[in-house]
């Protein structure tokens, strides 16, 4: 299944790009994407799937679009 | 008494006539310093009712305990009075050297009387003040004025100045200071042009009172250090404040087209990466430990200062995508001296209205070329258009009725700052709540209402967050004086703050203590609306209409077909006056009144509206 992954913030930096498109196995968590995008789960951020804050494990979807973000709280 | 200087400056425009005071311990510890003292002053000096335009009104220059000290982020100012554009009580910060050299000057607080006849410049110097022209300037920008005072100060005084947009006394003119920094967006500027005041500058010499200077000195140099490799850790300061747009694209939060939309296919042109990719330089405020300011080539080729409200509200809301043009429409905001939020949002709302045939016009979205006369004839308040632009979007509303005032992004008469709440109860009402207008800096909710919450929820938890906010960030960053992006962005506790007052004060304070500090600033900022508005109603805690309109739903994305309940967001203001102990209209009762230590306040409000038990 193809998932696009955007980067914001110093996480371009982290990962090596800003937005890129992957194909995934079916059934892969969003906790297995950070792995393989080469984030750590350690690190302070916020997730969204289509929009949406993610929940611990959630299951991706063909077509989906993932943010991952610093944890911005606000200018 | 450590901590504070215990001196007020009392300058008058009108006699060219000043004296110095002295405050009490007891007005110190119960009001702080910033906000607290800006508030508490105006709330007993000024008349109410007065023109916040005409010379009965009050300029105020506010510092705080542990402002100007070396320590993370303490070189903001606060500068309030009545608001031109609001009618309630206005302020802002701002970062500038005023802060460290006021207080070295002597004093913690400034207030400005009366007007003068000819354009001023008020110099102070330790316990000298002169009244001296300025009309060599007037009718500069605030670029030009900053370097026609550092040629004759130098670079090392302390600088408030105003620009056209303030000498024309457009109502969202702010107060400018050194390259990039500018406060006060309920209209301070104007209040500085009303009083023919062009700039104050500002040197002081005196040792700061403290009560233990050798282990602030440690203490402060230690954690200059620390807060900056924090920030060089987490990689904040690459994007700074610009990186939310990105998010907010994402999310459906972003402001578009007057915020009737959430997203944009080219928001990547003007988002944090494309700003970084552009940078020529990097700006921040003194004793700044995470620099925000990323300055780029403008269109014509000068440097402009670019944080998130800026791009937000001069790109994506008003559908301008070439990073150069939003960089031109800053840098005349920033010369004329005009707030970029409301700027932002006014001529958003002009474009919208004459988008749907409320007002005729040449303005389109999109069209950065004429925005940029626009704000020229805002600034100067140049023919019909002009002046109606120089009064911001809720009195634009006003004027061309037909409807309008549904979609006049405002709070109270100030401009939404750039989060579009169509789907974000809290920030909502974050928004709502501000007692100054919608203003971002009281309670920035977004990231936990969509992260920690269900976003179309209207439960009590967000009320509670808006509230534990609106303590912080309204309350102890603007009595104590420090930027939060300390705290806020790169995770810097909060009970570093305590230490700092604390070691400079002497006292022992805990951070519950501030917090009671805050509650009663709050508190005292409605006494104040209901002094100015004894109709006052709680509709007046409500953010724009079209928040709720379902024909503004989006059509895609996040959240198609959604839009904020008006019946909800009662519920949860309910939840807010509750915790708060305010009553139905958002008035603060008796009892809360009494154990805030605000029993004087509340007999004197109750002149202009009953209060409740």
């Amino acid at each position: 299944m193809k998932v696009t992954v955007k980067m914001i913030g110093a996480f371009v930096h982290a990962a090596g790009f800003s937005e890129r498109t992957f194909d995934l196995a079916l059934g892969t968590t969003t906790d297995e994407l950070l792995e393989i995008v080469k984030i750590e789960k350690s690190r302070p951020m916020i997730v969204a799937r289509n929009g949406q804050a993610v929940t611990p494990g959630e299951k991706l979807e063909d077509g989906d679009r993932v943010v991952v973000a610093p944890t911005f709280s606000g200018g | 008494m450590f901590g504070w200087t215990g001196n007020i400056l009392r300058v008058d425009l009108t006699q060219k006539t000043f004296r110095k005071e002295t405050f009490s311990e007891e007005f110190a510890h119960k009001w702080v310093g910033g906000r607290g003292f800006a508030l508490k002053t105006l709330w007993d000096e000024l008349e109410p009712g007065i023109d916040p335009l005409g010379p009965k009104n009050k300029f105020i220059v506010a510092l705080g305990p542990i402002a100007g000290i070396p320590a993370p982020n303490t070189g903001k100012t606060v500068v309030a009075a009545k608001s031109p554009l609001t009618g309630g009580y206005g302020d802002g910060n701002l970062g500038t050297r005023v802060t460290e050299q006021l207080r070295k000057a002597g004093y913690d607080m400034l207030i400005v009387e009366g007007a003068a006849s000819e354009p001023t410049l008020l110099y102070i110097e330790d316990d000298k003040v002169k009244f001296l022209p300025a009309a060599e300037v007037w009718g500069k920008g605030t670029y030009a004025t900053n370097d026609w005072i550092y040629e004759r100060y130098g670079r090392k005084a302390g600088v408030l100045n105003i620009g056209q947009g303030g000498e024309n006394l457009n109502l969202y003119a702010t107060v400018r200071s050194l390259e990039g920094r500018s406060g006060g967006r309920p209209g301070m500027g104007a209040v500085m042009g009303s009083k023919k005041l062009k700039a104050i500058v500002v040197k002081g010499s005196k040792p700061i009172p403290q009560a233990d200077p050798d282990k602030m000195k440690k203490l402060g140099a230690a954690d200059l250090r620390t807060v900056h490799e924090m920030d060089k850790k987490s990689g904040w300061s690459i994007q700074a404040t610009t990186g939310i747009l990105a998010w907010c694209n994402e999310v459906a939060a972003l402001p578009v087209r007057n915020m009737r939309k959430t997203r944009h296919s080219d928001a990547w042109k003007i988002d944090g990466e494309r700003l970084d990719d552009a940078r020529i330089a990097t700006y921040g405020c003194p004793t700044c430990t995470m620099h925000c300011g990323i300055a780029i080539r403008d269109h014509e080729g000068r440097e402009s200062e670019l944080d998130y409200e800026n791009i937000g509200m001069l790109g994506s809301n008003l559908e301008v995508f070439e990073l150069d043009q939003v960089g031109s429409l800053n840098y005349l905001c920033d010369d004329y001296g005009l707030d970029t939020i409301s700027a932002g949002g006014v001529l958003g709302f002009y474009a919208d209205a004459i988008d749907r045939g409320h007002v005729a016009g040449d303005f389109r979205f999109g069209d950065g070329e004429r925005a940029k006369e626009l704000l020229r004839l805002a600034a100067l308040r140049e023919g019909d258009v002009g002046n109606m632009l120089a009064d911001g979007s809720m009195r634009m509303a006003r004027k061309i009725g037909r409807g309008s005032e549904a979609y006049a992004m405002h709070v109270k008469g100030l401009e939404v700052s750039a989060y579009n709440c169509k789907l974000c109860p809290g920030m909502a009402l974050s928004f709502g709540t501000s007692p100054i207008g919608a203003h971002h800096k009281e309670a920035w909710v977004i990231t936990f209402e969509l992260n920690q919450t269900v976003r179309d929820s209207y439960g009590r938890d967000k009320a509670e967050k808006v509230i534990e906010l609106q303590r912080i960030r309204g309350g102890l960053f603007e009595y104590i004086i420090a930027c939060r992006f300390p705290w806020v962005e790169v995770g810097w506790e909060l009970e570093h703050y305590p230490i700092y007052f604390n070691t400079i004060t002497g006292l022992h304070w805990t951070l519950d203590d501030f917090w009671k500090v805050g509650d009663r600033i709050y508190a005292l900022m409605k006494f104040f609306w209901l002094r100015e508005m004894p109709d006052w109603s709680r509709k007046m805690d409500y953010p724009p209409m079209a928040w709720f309109d379902s024909a503004n739903a989006d059509t895609d994305g996040p959240i198609a077909g959604k839009v904020l309940d008006l019946e909800k967001y009662d519920g949860l203001l309910d939840h807010y006056y509750d915790l708060r102990g305010w009553d139905k209209r958002g008035i603060p009762t008796r009892r809360t009144a009494t154990a805030l230590g605000l029993d004087d306040e509340a007999r004197q409000a109750e002149a202009f509206g009953r209060l409740e038990d």
